[in-house]
């Protein structure tokens, strides 16, 4: 039997009249960018339902849950970056649901938009911009490049070797849990769909024995640990460390 | 421009492409419909109930004042009755006492006025009588008188006899 993992499908191909350096000169619509619209929608749709028809007095549980929500999201972002990063509430909050729904989704039987670098790289670049900006901000141009020399000038090239493996070690740490989660899942289907086959195959006609009756209901006990927990573990550590970066570079 | 649709090629399994420009939008967009759907109604409602709560609170600080306000006017009234009561009360027996003083004193007065009178009444009618009963016993001496001495007493002797006689009496 064959385990073929690769990535996404591609569903549309849209040829630019221009060549880009490093993207490419086709805009491929492949699972991943498909899927996360469906999470975003998802997000957006659950947003929406919580918060209609919202009341100052006797609040529905749909109005308790969404003021839980925004108050968790207040309470992990003030208190991992401090009071003044308020204004990051939303994107720390688009970021946690984006990762967390994202990973989860791999629960419908879909591939997870996280289970592609290009998610993880997205976010991490995003974060690794405002890390740079809040430093830039804290001690001025000259401070943030200055800060590459300490403490000593011999120490430069590791610096800047440390800075860029920030970003690299978010993403890679993240797509590295869902996709290990993604290959060894498929390994599994694959392994008992095998002893399904081997098992029913000794008093059971092929045609029915080919039916892999062990891939079901087996995988989701297993799924507990690799799209659950480490789902979200892993949208869980990609905030916390986005936080505490950000409110680590503001301080200089 | 498009190609097939529905291609059942996949890409690599780690590859860089378009996907990650898309996921950098999607993130953004993700903020924003994160912030307008959840963080904006939420935040108002629950800026709406802040505002109602201070407002209650105040509603309440200032009932409870103006309660205060009503119970120490309430009491400085009472306090102010009582005073006025005492003093209504004082005033009538300070009244009565000297009402009644003075009608001590007036009785006391028309008492001696009456007695007065009537001592004076008494002396003036004991005069009269005594005057009633000179004039009546002068001539009811001399009547008798007459009569008994007619004839041995002159008429000389009878108006001294007379004189005599009254002041007898009138000692």
């Amino acid at each position: 039997m064959d385990i073929n993992i690769v990535g996404p499908k591609v569903f549309w191909t849209i040829d630019l009249p221009f060549e880009v350096p490093i993207l490419g000169g086709k805009i491929e619509i492949n699972e991943t960018m498909v899927i996360s619209w469906a999470v975003m929608l998802i997000i957006t749709g659950l947003c929406i339902f919580l918060t209609h028809n919202l009341k100052v007095e006797k609040i529905s549980k749909r109005q308790a849950v969404a003021e839980w929500l925004v108050e968790l999201a207040d309470k992990f972002t003030l208190g991992n970056m401090g009071e003044k990063f308020g204004n990051f509430i939303p994107f720390i909050a688009a970021l946690f649901s984006l990762s967390i729904f994202s990973n989860l989704i791999s629960l419908l039987g879909v591939r997870s938009p996280t289970a592609d670098l290009n998610t993880e790289a997205a976010w991490a670049i995003v974060v690794f911009i405002m890390i740079t900006h809040q430093k830039i901000k804290a001690g001025g141009i000259g401070g943030y490049l200055k800060g590459y020399t300490q403490p000593i000038v011999f120490l430069t090239p590791f610096n800047i070797l440390s800075e860029f493996a920030t970003p690299i070690g978010m993403a890679c740490r993240h797509f590295g849990n869902i996709l290990s989660g993604l290959v060894i899942n498929s390994l599994i289907y694959a392994a008992l769909a095998a002893a399904s086959a081997a098992l029913f195959g000794l008093f059971l006609p092929e045609a029915i024995s080919s039916i892999p009756f062990l891939d079901v209901g087996i995988p989701a006990f297993l799924s507990v640990y690799f799209d659950w927990f480490s789902g979200v573990m892993q949208a869980f550590i990609f905030c916390m460390l986005t936080t505490k970066y950000i409110s680590s570079a503001a301080e200089g | 421009m498009s190609n097939v649709l529905f291609l059942t090629e996949n890409q690599e399994l780690v590859s860089f492409n378009w996907t990650f420009v898309a996921q950098i939008c999607n993130l953004f967009i993700q903020v924003l419909l994160i912030k307008k759907f959840l963080f904006k109604p939420v935040r108002e409602i629950l800026a709406k109930r802040q505002a109602k709560a201070d407002a209650d609170i105040k509603e309440a600080a200032e009932a409870k004042e103006e309660a205060a306000a009503i119970k120490s006017e309430y009491e400085q009234n009472m306090l102010e009755a009582k005073e006025r009561a005492n003093e209504i009360l004082a005033t009538a027996q300070k009244n009565a006492s000297e009402k009644s003083e003075q009608m001590i004193k007036e009785a006391t007065v028309q008492a001696a006025s009456i007695r007065q009178k009537a001592e004076n009444d008494i002396a003036q009618e004991r005069r009269k009588a005594v005057n009633e009963l000179k004039g009546e016993i002068g001539s009811m001496a001399m009547e008798i008188a007459g009569k008994v001495i007619e004839r041995e007493i002159s008429e000389k002797d009878h108006e001294k006899l007379i004189d005599e006689f009254i002041s007898n009496v009138k000692a």
